[in-house]
């Protein structure tokens, strides 16, 4: 015992707990129509002991994972990836006693990691879902219940070694090229690309069926109500709706996802994709709450919703 | 047979230990935490269609610009893009580059089953050879 007493500033619940060994602060599952987004930022993790007990709670083929990876800062990524989902869903675990240790995952047959519910441990909870996406700055993993999720972030400033419209047009839809290339202004043709990206990411995550599944052609991501880009339009876009067409699917299928793109820590573009099965007739989309916590597992938790770390750029109302 | 206990790998000394008794696989990887020496490890030679070398060369070429690692940094057939910091985007934008370099086509269903330096170098000579 290190004799550090852990502060949760928990916000949004407005409660306080003070400990005094490391442990995880329980934390009420989401509701049907609710995510919860988690993230970490690897450079705040220095503690060597912190990062062993991180790795204490992994599995053994976790760590072989994570001992792949080459050189310190990867490691240490791969690391905390597994410690902030094994953490996560034990939050959400609390009453049953569930420690991040027990936790068994297994991959669908896509190879989409999923939870593997063991029904004899008496788990009660309806199924949790999660999803992870880390760059070399930050950790994430975004949580529901009972809703396919996929995330993904990408920092802000991320360039691509090839011209944006020549990899658009390898990768992208017609329709998201022909948006990508209707703005004149390289430096927000690169953010829009980046945000499209994620978007397209965090969708595919979602579906859980591998790039392969739904080939990022096959599908066009868009900001509902607008045609092109007009820079005017950026100013309402907080209000437009996130969509996805689909060539494949009819539209009663895609009209199941929804989106929110965040800006997230200041530094990276964050897009959430879930499930919604709750759409009523002529509505596409149907208000998603979001809490978003800044945390060091088994150290500190920060709810961060409504602060500047979290700025919604567009997504459903 | 590992048990638990058993773990040597710690984050205190900066050095990673290999429990050699746990790998379920035939790999037998060396790593050190500075990054500078890595043995290279056994190849697994696929009788039918292992890729020329020189295939091999420009593969790691490719991967070595596109990630950014320095001209020393140690890239073999059994480098794992992932292990070497590729994320998704980057994966992506190296099978644009081997498109592009080797003037081939790779469709989306075997873009995702690409992991290695090898397996790309094996799909660009099997891509080849039907053109």
């Amino acid at each position: 015992m290190r004799g550090s007493y852990l502060r949760m500033k928990l916000h949004c619940l407005d409660r306080k707990f003070f400990h005094a060994s490391p442990t995880l602060t329980p934390i009420q599952l989401p509701s049907p129509m609710e995510t919860h987004l988690w993230y970490v930022i690897p450079s705040e993790v220095k503690s060597k002991a912190l990062l062993n007990q991180f790795l204490d709670i992994l599995s053994p083929c976790e760590k072989e994972d994570v001992f792949q990876m080459r050189g310190e800062e990867p490691r240490k990524r791969a690391l905390l990836a597994r410690a902030l989902v094994r953490t996560t869903i034990a939050r959400y675990q609390m009453n049953s006693q569930i420690s991040p240790r027990s936790l068994k995952f297994r991959k669908n047959i896509h190879g989409k990691p999923e939870l593997e519910w063991q029904f004899s441990d008496h788990w009660l909870s309806p199924p949790l879902h999660f999803n992870i996406s880390h760059t070399s700055s930050l950790v994430a993993c975004g949580v529901t219940v009972n809703s396919q999720i996929g995330i993904d972030v990408e920092e802000k400033h991320r360039t691509i070694k090839h011209n944006i419209l020549s990899f658009a047009r390898r990768y992208f839809s017609k329709d998201e090229v022909q948006f990508l290339a209707d703005i004149l202004d390289p430096e927000i043709q690169r953010q829009e690309f980046v945000k499209l990206w994620t978007l397209k990411e965090a969708y595919v995550k979602a579906l859980g069926k591998g790039f392969s599944g739904a080939p990022f052609k096959t599908f066009t991501i868009r900001y509902n109500g607008g045609g092109g880009f007009n820079p005017l339009e950026n100013l309402n876009r907080e209000a437009q709706e996130i969509v996805v067409d689909s060539f494949d699917e009819p539209i009663e299928l895609t009209s199941n996802w929804q989106f929110e793109l965040l800006e997230l820590a200041g530094s990276h573009y964050a897009a959430i994709c879930t499930e919604n099965n709750f759409a009523s007739e002529g509505k596409r989309t149907v208000p998603v709450k979001l809490t978003v916590w800044k945390t060091i597992p088994f150290l500190e938790d920060e709810c961060v919703s409504g602060t500047d770390a979290v700025k919604t750029i567009s997504g459903s109302k | 047979m590992a048990s638990a206990t058993a773990s040597s790998v710690s984050f205190t000394s900066l050095s990673s230990s290999l429990r050699q008794n746990q790998v379920s696989h035939l790999k037998k990887v060396s790593v050190s935490f500075g990054g500078k020496s890595f043995k290279p490890v056994p190849l697994r030679f696929r009788v039918a269609c292992a890729a020329k070398p020189e295939t091999v060369e420009k593969v790691c070429e490719i991967v070595r610009k596109q990630l950014a690692l320095p001209a020393d940094s140690a890239i073999t057939g059994e480098s794992k893009f992932a292990s070497l910091g590729a994320d998704s985007l980057d994966t992506v934008e190296i099978v644009m580059g081997l498109e592009e370099e080797f003037e081939i086509s790779v469709e989306e269903e075997s873009a995702q089953s690409i992991t290695t330096v090898q397996e790309a170098a094996d799909m660009i000579e099997k891509l080849n050879e039907k053109k």
